[in-house]
């Protein structure tokens, strides 16, 4: 399986061109176009079993989808275009043998091999990171695909690193991430518009996007008109 | 070669890695910690155990890590025996190190439960208060509004209600209850309440009293007592539900709680609907405890500064009591009119700090009324 990334990093896609057999998993909606050799199974299942209807309730939470599109290539050579649903970017993590703890709505495509799971991060993330309460574990080795609303960029990060709350995509579990405030005192952190960041500690991948949704309907949403 | 070595799952940073980082099954010997990376045997990496540091992280917290000095190798594990092999194969080399990591765990661990409780608290704190907060409120919101709006609930919900016909107003049971009312009415805490008695034909020992002023009495009660300052005691108890406005009390603080509970959730029209029925009820099936107990006290002020024992309020209950069981209607009373023993006491101990003053009997007929009602 090829993978190619293009318009990067406004209005991003993702063209993939698969041999016969090769497979991918999608998030449901993410099919842009693709040839007509491509068989397409949509179950709340990993391809080849594992999963079912818990998992499938589980990544609910997480806000992804309960079901998952598996593309199969039933010829050689097809090719599939997916994109995220957000103005924004993907990127294409090679993943191999370790975790990646992504958030909510970011996962878009994995190779069949990874395993999709969820998980939580606390109480006090949950509630106020801006993040939402579950996060999308994935796991394995193989070809992960992100999407953002915004840029993406990586951070090879070791030591420790902060990122606003709302501006996280996905990062490595040996990372560990907690709450704290930007400044040395709390009302000088809301003062300075900043008010809670992310503080992340250890040695790891961390991918950040450039924007956030909430900011963008914080904006918007005062300047629309009731129903 | 390290087939007879219990094997974890982890992984390894290193610079000769692509990208940096891979997966790897990590053996213990007695004098190292190899890491072999995935697929099987593509890279093999090692630490000595006694050069090696450890550090506790990852996205759980429960991540070990284990270091070279110059930090250019590091092999992670998360799995749950990894600590304690590591702490068996060292052979105390490692064991400090551990040791510590193990006490700066649960330190956080015992931080993070310490908040959890914390929190806790303060929400039953909150809601507790935020209870009391909104009945005191609301308590105090009543007593600002004019009298007109307890006049007007007071009728609603008398036609609402599915009454008997009341008595002939010449009827001698209708007369001897308007002759107490005149006789307390002097004395009511609000002076310009307008108080109606009607007597309603019911075999139920039961009196009540509506917002407003409106109080109706049945039949039953009246042919149980024993004396007419029985019923004046009753009647007083009555009256003093509607001056201190216990009616638009229960009513005002179900919709407070709504309020505060629709503020606090959102939109939550169906448990609307269910509070205004509730409050509704609250004003037609009785009142709490505590309004009883004041409703008794006042009452008993009422008598006193009539000139009327306020005991006979007390026998009355007394009366109820004995009968309990007896007569199927006093089961109605009583069962909003809880703890007999405890407001009898009450009454007895508050006539007594009262000045003293001399009692009048009631120059009504008791008597007749109960002879025209058989």
């Amino acid at each position: 399986m090829k993978h190619e990334i293009l318009c990067r990093p406004a209005a991003t896609a993702v063209r993939f061109s698969l041999d016969a057999e090769e497979s991918l998993t999608c998030e449901v909606g993410a099919m842009i176009a693709m040839t007509s050799g491509l068989h397409v199974e949509t179950t709340s299942r990993k391809r080849g079993g594992g999963g079912g209807l818990m998992k499938g309730l589980k990544r609910m939470l997480s806000g992804e989808s309960f079901f998952l599109n598996h593309f199969t290539a039933e010829k050689p050579d097809q090719s599939l275009l997916i994109g995220p649903t957000m103005l924004g970017d993907c990127i294409h993590h090679a993943m191999r043998g370790g975790t990646m703890i992504v958030q909510g709505s970011s996962w878009m495509a994995s190779s069949s091999d990874i395993e999709i799971d969820t998980t939580w991060q606390g109480f006090t993330s949950a509630l106020f990171s801006g993040e939402s309460m579950f996060w999308v574990k994935c796991s394995g080795d193989g070809d992960l695909f992100l999407s953002s609303y915004g840029a993406i960029y990586a951070v090879e990060v070791d030591g420790a690193y902060t990122v606003d709350t709302g501006h996280i995509v996905a990062f490595e579990d040996t990372l560990q991430f907690k709450l704290g405030k930007a400044g040395k005192s709390l009302i000088g952190s809301f003062l300075g518009g900043e008010g809670l960041v992310c503080k992340f500690q250890g040695q790891g991948t961390l991918y950040c996007q450039s924007h956030n949704p909430p900011s963008l309907g914080k904006l918007l949403g005062p300047k629309l008109k009731p129903k | 070669m390290f087939d007879s070595y219990e094997s974890f799952q982890g992984g390894v940073f290193h610079a000769s890695v692509p990208e940096g980082r891979a997966g790897a099954s990590i053996y213990l010997t007695h004098s190292e910690i190899v890491a072999k990376t995935q697929p099987e045997g593509e890279q093999t990496f090692s630490i000595r155990l006694s050069e090696c540091q450890l550090d506790l992280g990852g996205a759980s917290g429960r991540m070990l890590f284990c270091r070279t000095p110059d930090r250019s190798l590091t092999i992670f594990c998360e799995e749950k025996g990894f600590a304690q092999a590591l702490h068996q194969d060292a052979m105390g080399t490692l064991s400090e190190q551990l040791s510590n990591l193990c006490m700066t765990q649960r330190r956080s661990e015992n931080q993070f439960r310490f908040w959890v409780m914390a929190s806790a608290v303060l929400l039953v704190v909150l809601c507790v208060g935020g209870y009391y907060g909104v009945l005191a409120a609301s308590r105090a919101a009543v007593h600002a509004l004019p009298i007109s709006v307890d006049e007007k609930i007071g009728t609603i919900a008398m036609q609402s209600m599915d009454l008997e016909e009341p008595l002939d107003e010449e009827h001698p049971a209708n007369q001897l209850v308007a002759g107490i009312v005149d006789r307390l009415k002097p004395h009511a805490a609000i002076r310009e309440m307008d108080f109606n008695v009607v007597v309603v034909e019911s075999d139920e020992v039961n009196a009540f009293a509506l917002p407003g002023g409106e109080i109706v009495v049945y039949t039953g009660l009246i042919e149980q007592a024993e004396s007419a300052e029985q019923i004046a005691g009753v009647i007083a108890h009555e009256m003093s539900h509607a001056t201190l406005r216990h009616g638009l009390q229960s009513v005002s603080q179900s919709l407070g709680i709504i309020a505060a509970i629709q503020i606090m959730i959102g939109d939550v029209g169906g448990l609307l609907a269910l509070g205004s029925e509730l409050a509704q009820e609250s004003i037609l099936t009785g009142y709490s405890r505590g309004a009883e107990t004041e409703a008794d006290l006042e009452g008993a002020r009422m008598l006193h500064a009539a000139h009327i024992d306020p005991k006979s309020m007390a026998e009355f209950f007394e009366l109820l009591k004995e009968q309990q069981g007896d007569i199927p209607g006093v089961i109605a009373w009583i069962s909003t009119h809880p703890q007999h023993a405890q407001r009898i006491e009450n009454i007895i101990n508050y006539e007594k700090t009262l000045p003293k003053v001399e009692y009048h009997l009631l120059d009504l007929d008791l008597s007749a009324a109960q002879q025209a009602l058989k």
